[in-house]
C-alpha cells in the first residue's frame, strides 16, 4: 500500500527533498572525513564521489524501491494522458461523450433486460420453482390469463407431498383499499396459504399467511402489505401490523409486512397486498361462488421441486395421478355434458412443468421481442461509438506521428509508446463508463415510461450492472485503443522523416476510410430500422380501428368493490348514466362490462343455429353493452340495428334475448347470408339453448389492442345480473376538450355516492396511445437512435474528407495548372465521399437483410425488407453526406494552381 | 578494477546492513563506516548502493527512519530495525549458516 500512496505527489516531493538531505550529509560527512587525514578539499570531495559511485545511478535505484516501475510507468502514462487530452478538448469531450451514450443505453438497456427477463426470484433456491400448466382442455370457464387451473386442484397438489415439496398458487387482481378514508384502486395477490412458506420467505414485520389461513371461505380476514407501500404510504411504522383496514369494504387485519427483497412473482405485476384465497368473495364478489368450483380456472400454479429432482422426472411421475383425477372429476354429477370428442381431448390432458426460478410474466413475454429490438439496437450505438472514439484516434495519431517516431527515435521503446496510447484511450473510456453510468438512470426511464409506463421499475445499480459496465468498457478499450496503437506500430522513422504529407502514412487513411465505411453501414442499418418502425406506427394509427376516438372519454366503477349487491349494482350503474347524459359538456355516454383498450374479455364458446347447427371452434370474446355505446363510440351498425331498452332484460330473466355480432363473426359462421334474425345460443354442449337473435352486424373493433382486432366478437345487452358482469366501464363522447369534462364527471360520481373510487380516467387518445406504446417507443427510439448513427458517422466522413483535401492540396494544384476545372476538383473529392458512402451501403444491406427476421415480427403493413424503405435511408445518407463533403468539396476547388509549387 | 576486496553477493548486503542496525541505530554513513570497520576492509562496498537497499529494507518494514541529531550535531537520517527486521535477521542467519555449512561440507568431502 505504502507504494501505491508512494505515488501522491505530496508524499514523493518528501520522499525526493529526504533522499536528497541523507545523501548530502553522507558526501558532506565522507569530505570532512578524508579532509581530516589530510586531503585538500577540492581532492576529498573527488575521492569521496568516487568512492559513492555514480550519483544518479543511486538516485534512480532508490526511486524504484519506492514504488514498482510498471505502478510508476502507469501514474507517469495517465499523468501525460491527461495533459494531453486537455491541450485538445474538443477531442477529449467529443470522445467521452460519444463513448457515454453508447455505454449510458447499455447499461440502462441491460438493467432492465436483467431485471425483467434474466433475474431470479429473490427466494430461496429459486431455480427449484417450477410452473404448472394444464396442456389439453379443462371443460372450464377460466377467469384471467396465462395457464390457469381451479382452486381446489391446486390444494390436492399441495397434498401430494410425493410429487413436490409444496405446491401454490396466485391469482392477480385489483381491490379497493382504505386505510381510513379514502378508497383506493390497488394490485392485490389472492395466494394460497402455502405461498410464502413455499416460496421459503420470511416477514420483515409480523407473520405471513400461512395454511392456517386457508381453512374456511370467509373465515380469514386478514393481509399482508408489501415492504414497499409500508415504507413509502405508512411511513413504515411498526403499529401497522394488527390495523384494521378495509378491501372493497370488507375490513381486514394486516399480519404482517412481506420482505423487502421480494416483490411478487411477476417482476412487472407488483401487488400491494396479499389477501387469503379463501377471502375470494370479499377479494373478488364475482368470483366468490366460484372458488371450491372444479370448474372455474384462475389460479397461476407454482410448484417447489424435491431436491435433486428434474422437472422431466417430476412430470412423469406426476402424470398417473393427474389421469386419475381427471377420470374422478369426470364421474361428478356437477361435471357438465360434453361431446365425445370433447370428452376425448379432456382425458388426454397432462401437465407440463415449466421452469419458473425468474417468476412468471406474461408481459415481460410481450417485452421480450421490443427490449431484444433495442437491445440490438443499443449495441449497435456502442460500436458506433467506438468507431468513433477510433477513427478521433486514428487521426489524433497520424498528426502526432512524428512526435511519437521522435520519441522512438530519442529511446522510448515501442512498447512504452504503446502503452502510453493505451492509457490514453483507457482514459477516455473510463471518462465515457463513469458520465455513462451517471446518465443510465436517466436512459433507464426513458426506456421505462415507453416500455411499463404504469411498472414498478428504476434503474439499479448493482454489480452484475457495473460488470456489464465494465465488459462494455474493454471492449471499447480494445476496439479504440488498439487500432492506432497497432498502425503506430510498424512505423519506421526514415519513414516519418521521408513522409511530406503532414506526417501522416497512406495507411492511416485507409483506416480512417475502413472505419467511416463501417460507421456507414451501421448508420443505414438503424436507419433503414428507424423507417420500418415509424412506418408501422404511421400505419397503426391510421389504421381502422372501427370507433372516432376524438373527445370520447373512459372510466370504471366497481359498486360490488365498495359493497354494494349485484342487483344494488346495476341500479347504481343505471343512476350514474343518467346523471351523465344530462350533463350538458356530453353528448352521448354508454356503458359496458369492459374496459375499451384496458379491460379484458370474457371468452365464450357459441352455439349457431342457422341451417345448420355448429359450435364455434374457438371461444369468442363476448362483450355486454348498454343501448347506444356503438352510437358513443361512433361504429358503424352494418345491417340490423343497435340495442334499444326493450332488448335489455329484466331483473327476473335468467338468459339474453338479443345478441349483436361483428363483421368478422358474420363473415365466419355465416358467409354471404345475412345474419341478422338467426339464432345462437351460449355454450357448446349438445343440448345447448339457442334462443338469442341476433339483431345487427357492426363492424370490427379494436377493442383490446390496437394492433390486432379481435377477429370475432359478440355483444350482449348490459344490465342484467349474473357471472357476467364485472364492473361497469361508461364511455362518453364529450363537447369541446375531453380533459374539461372530467371534474364534472367526477363530480356525478360523488353525487351518487362519495365513497365510489372513479378507476382509470382517460381519453380514449390516451388509451390509443398507450396501446400503441410498444410501437411508438420502436419508432421513437429507433429514429433517435438513427439520427445519432447518422450524425456521428457523418462527422467521421467530414473528418477524413477535408483531412484528405488538405493532404491532395498540391497534387490538385498541379491538376488545376494542367487544365482541370474547378468542378474536375469537385468532383474528384466528392467522389471520394459517394464512394466511402456507397461501400457502407454494399456493407449494410447483407447486414439489413440477415436482421430482417429479427424485426419482422415487431412490424404492421411494412415488410421487413422493405425497398421503399431501404431505398429512402440509402437517399437521407447520400444527401447528407453529400452536405458533409460540400464544404471540403468547395475548398478543393478553390485551390489555386500556384498551391503546386508550395512545400510545407 | 581488480582488487583483492572482493563484491559481495546481492542479498548478502541487505543481511549486513540488518546485523550492524541490530547492534544500534545508525545513518548511513555509519553504516558505511562500520562495515568496512567491522569486515577490517575485506568488503568492498561501493557506498552509494548502501542506499538503495536502506530505501528497499525500509520499504519492507524491517527498518524504521527518523531524523535525529547526530554526533556532529547535524541531523541525520537514523535507521532502527523493526520487530519484523529482527525476525528477518534471524531468518536469513540460520539460512546462511545452513548455506555455508553446506557450502563447507561439499568441500571437505569433494577434496
Amino acid at each position: 500500500l505504502a507504494r501505491i500512496l508512494n505515488l501522491l505527489p505530496g508524499r514523493r516531493r518528501r520522499l525526493e527533498t529526504d533522499f536528497e538531505r541523507e545523501l548530502k550529509y553522507h558526501l558532506d560527512r565522507r569530505i570532512a572525513d578524508l579532509q581530516l587525514s589530510g586531503l585538500s578539499e577540492s581532492e576529498a570531495r573527488r575521492q569521496a564521489i568516487h568512492e559513492f559511485g555514480s550519483v544518479d545511478a543511486v538516485q534512480e535505484e532508490v526511486r524504484e524501491t519506492w514504488t514498482w516501475r510498471w505502478l510508476d510507468h502507469l501514474n507517469r502514462d495517465v499523468r501525460y494522458a491527461l495533459r494531453t487530452l486537455m491541450r485538445n478538448p474538443s477531442f477529449a469531450v467529443t470522445a467521452v461523450l460519444s463513448l457515454a451514450l453508447g455505454i449510458g443505453a447499455n447499461a440502462a438497456m441491460f438493467s432492465l433486460i436483467d431485471q425483467i427477463l434474466l433475474r431470479s426470484l429473490p427466494v430461496s433456491e429459486p431455480e427449484r420453482l417450477v410452473h404448472l400448466d394444464w396442456k389439453g382442455y379443462a371443460v372450464a370457464t377460466s377467469w384471467g390469463s396465462g395457464n390457469l387451473m381451479s382452486y381446489p386442484l391446486c390444494r390436492e397438489l399441495n397434498e401430494q407431498e410425493q410429487f413436490f415439496n409444496g405446491v401454490f398458487c396466485r391469482h392477480p387482481t385489483t381491490v379497493n383499499f382504505s386505510t381510513g378514508q379514502q378508497h383506493e384502486p390497488v394490485r392485490a395477490e389472492l395466494v394460497s396459504g402455502s405461498f410464502f412458506s413455499v416460496l421459503g420467505l420470511s416477514p420483515a414485520l409480523g407473520r405471513l399467511i400461512d395454511p392456517s389461513d386457508d381453512v374456511r371461505p370467509g373465515g380469514h380476514p386478514v393481509v399482508v402489505l408489501s415492504y414497499n407501500y409500508w415504507q413509502n404510504n405508512l411511513g413504515g411504522a411498526q403499529e401497522v401490523v394488527g390495523r384494521k383496514v378495509l378491501i372493497n369494504n370488507h375490513p381486514m387485519t394486516v399480519i404482517g409486512i412481506a420482505p423487502a427483497s421480494f416483490t411478487s412473482v411477476d417482476p412487472l405485476e407488483v401487488p400491494v397486498l396479499w389477501i387469503p384465497a379463501m377471502m375470494t368473495r370479499e377479494a373478488i364478489p364475482e368470483l366468490g361462488a366460484r372458488l371450491l368450483d372444479r370448474r372455474t380456472v384462475w389460479m397461476h400454479v407454482f410448484a417447489r421441486l424435491q431436491p435433486g429432482m428434474t422437472a422431466e422426472q417430476a412430470k412423469s411421475r406426476i402424470q398417473p395421478w393427474f389421469r386419475s383425477m381427471l377420470d374422478a372429476d369426470m364421474r361428478l354429477e356437477s361435471f357438465p355434458s360434453v361431446t365425445n370428442e370433447q370428452r376425448a381431448v379432456y382425458l388426454a390432458s397432462t401437465v407440463e412443468l415449466h421452469r419458473a426460478a425468474r417468476g412468471l410474466s406474461l408481459r415481460a413475454g410481450f417485452l421480450e421481442r421490443p427490449i431484444r429490438l433495442l437491445a440490438a439496437g443499443t449495441l449497435l450505438l456502442l460500436m458506433l461509438a467506438c468507431l468513433n472514439v477510433a477513427g478521433l484516434l486514428v487521426a489524433r495519431g497520424a498528426a502526432r506521428a512524428r512526435e511519437l517516431t521522435t520519441r522512438v527515435a530519442l529511446g522510448a521503446t515501442r512498447r512504452r509508446i504503446t502503452e502510453q496510447l493505451l492509457a490514453e484511450s483507457t482514459l477516455i473510456v473510463l471518462g465515457g463508463c463513469l458520465l455513462g453510468l451517471l446518465a443510465a438512470p436517466a436512459a433507464s426511464r426513458v426506456l421505462v415510461s415507453y416500455l411499463i409506463p404504469d411498472g414498478d421499475l428504476s434503474f439499479r445499480f448493482d454489480a452484475r450492472v457495473f460488470l456489464f459496465a465494465s465488459v462494455a468498457g474493454l471492449v471499447a478499450v480494445v476496439l479504440c485503443g488498439l487500432v492506432p496503437a497497432l498502425q503506430f506500430g510498424h512505423k519506421s522513422l526514415i519513414a516519418s522523416i521521408n513522409d511530406r504529407s503532414h506526417g501522416t502514412s497512406r495507411g492511416a487513411v485507409r483506416l480512417r476510410k475502413a472505419i467511416v465505411v463501417a460507421q456507414m453501414g451501421f448508420a443505414l442499418v438503424l436507419l433503414i430500422a428507424a423507417g420500418l418502425f415509424v412506418q408501422t406506427l404511421a400505419r397503426l394509427l391510421a389504421k381502422d380501428r372501427g370507433f372516432d376516438s376524438q373527445s370520447l372519454v373512459a372510466f370504471a366503477v366497481n359498486p360490488p368493490g365498495i359493497g354494494y349487491s349485484d342487483s344494488a349494482s346495476v341500479q347504481v350503474m343505471r343512476d350514474l348514466h343518467r346523471a351523465l347524459t344530462e350533463l350538458p359538456v356530453v353528448e352521448r355516454a354508454a356503458l359496458s362490462n369492459s374496459s375499451l383498450l384496458s379491460g379484458g374479455s370474457f371468452r365464450r364458446t357459441l352455439t349457431i343455429q342457422s341451417a345448420e347447427r355448429m359450435v364455434t371452434e374457438r371461444t369468442v370474446p363476448g362483450l355486454r353493452v348498454s343501448p347506444g355505446f356503438f352510437a358513443t363510440l361512433g361504429t358503424r351498425v352494418i345491417t340490423g340495428r343497435e340495442f334499444n331498452d326493450s332488448d335489455v332484460p329484466r331483473a327476473d330473466e335468467r338468459s339474453f334475448r338479443s345478441v349483436i355480432v361483428n363483421q368478422s363473426f358474420a363473415q365466419r359462421y355465416f358467409g354471404s347470408r345475412n345474419p341478422v334474425g338467426q339464432r345462437i345460443g351460449v355454450g357448446g354442449q349438445p343440448d345447448t339453448p339457442t334462443n338469442i337473435e341476433i339483431v345487427g352486424v357492426v363492424e370490427d373493433i379494436s377493442f383490446r389492442l390496437i394492433r390486432e382486432p379481435e377477429p370475432e366478437h359478440v355483444f350482449f345487452p348490459f344490465g342484467q345480473p349474473g357471472p357476467l358482469s364485472a364492473d361497469g366501464s361508461f364511455v362518453v363522447r364529450v363537447r369541446g376538450k375531453p380533459e374539461s369534462a372530467f371534474p364534472l364527471i367526477r363530480a356525478a360520481v360523488a353525487q351518487i355516492n362519495p365513497a365510489l373510487p372513479v378507476n382509470n380516467l382517460s381519453t380514449i387518445d390516451e388509451r390509443v396511445d398507450r396501446s400503441l406504446g410498444t410501437e411508438r417507443m420502436l419508432a421513437t427510439l429507433s429514429s433517435g437512435f438513427g439520427a445519432i448513427a447518422l450524425l456521428l458517422s457523418v462527422v467521421g466522413l467530414y473528418g477524413i474528407v477535408s483531412f484528405t483535401v488538405l493532404q491532395r492540396r498540391q497534387e490538385i494544384g498541379v491538376r488545376a495548372a494542367l487544365g482541370a476545372t474547378r468542378s474536375d476538383a469537385l468532383w474528384l473529392v466528392i467522389r471520394d465521399g459517394l464512394l466511402m458512402v456507397g461501400a457502407g451501403i454494399a456493407v449494410a444491406l447483407p447486414f439489413a437483410w440477415a436482421l430482417r427476421r429479427l424485426v419482422e415480427a415487431s412490424l404492421f403493413g411494412v415488410g421487413a425488407f422493405d425497398a421503399p424503405t431501404i431505398a429512402f435511408a440509402s437517399g437521407l445518407l447520400i444527401i447528407v453526406s453529400l452536405v458533409a463533403t460540400m464544404r471540403p468539396a468547395w475548398r478543393a476547388a478553390s485551390v489555386s494552381p500556384t498551391e503546386a509549387l508550395r512545400f510545407d | 578494477m581488480a582488487s583483492d576486496r572482493f563484491p559481495i553477493p546481492q542479498g548478502t548486503l541487505d543481511m549486513l546492513v540488518l546485523q550492524i542496525l541490530s547492534l544500534e541505530p545508525a545513518h548511513g554513513y555509519g553504516i558505511a563506516q562500520r562495515l568496512q570497520q567491522v569486515s577490517r576492509d575485506a568488503v568492498r562496498v561501493n557506498q552509494g548502493s548502501l542506499y538503495p537497499a536502506l530505501h528497499r529494507l525500509e520499504q519492507k518494514g524491517w527498518l524504521k527512519a527518523e531524523w535525529r541529531q547526530s554526533e556532529t550535531g547535524r541531523e541525520a537520517k537514523f535507521y532502527t530495525l523493526t520487530r519484523s527486521g529482527q525476525k528477518q535477521l534471524a531468518v536469513e542467519k540460520e539460512s546462511w549458516d545452513r548455506l555455508t555449512a553446506a557450502v563447507q561440507l561439499v568441500f571437505n568431502t569433494g577434496s
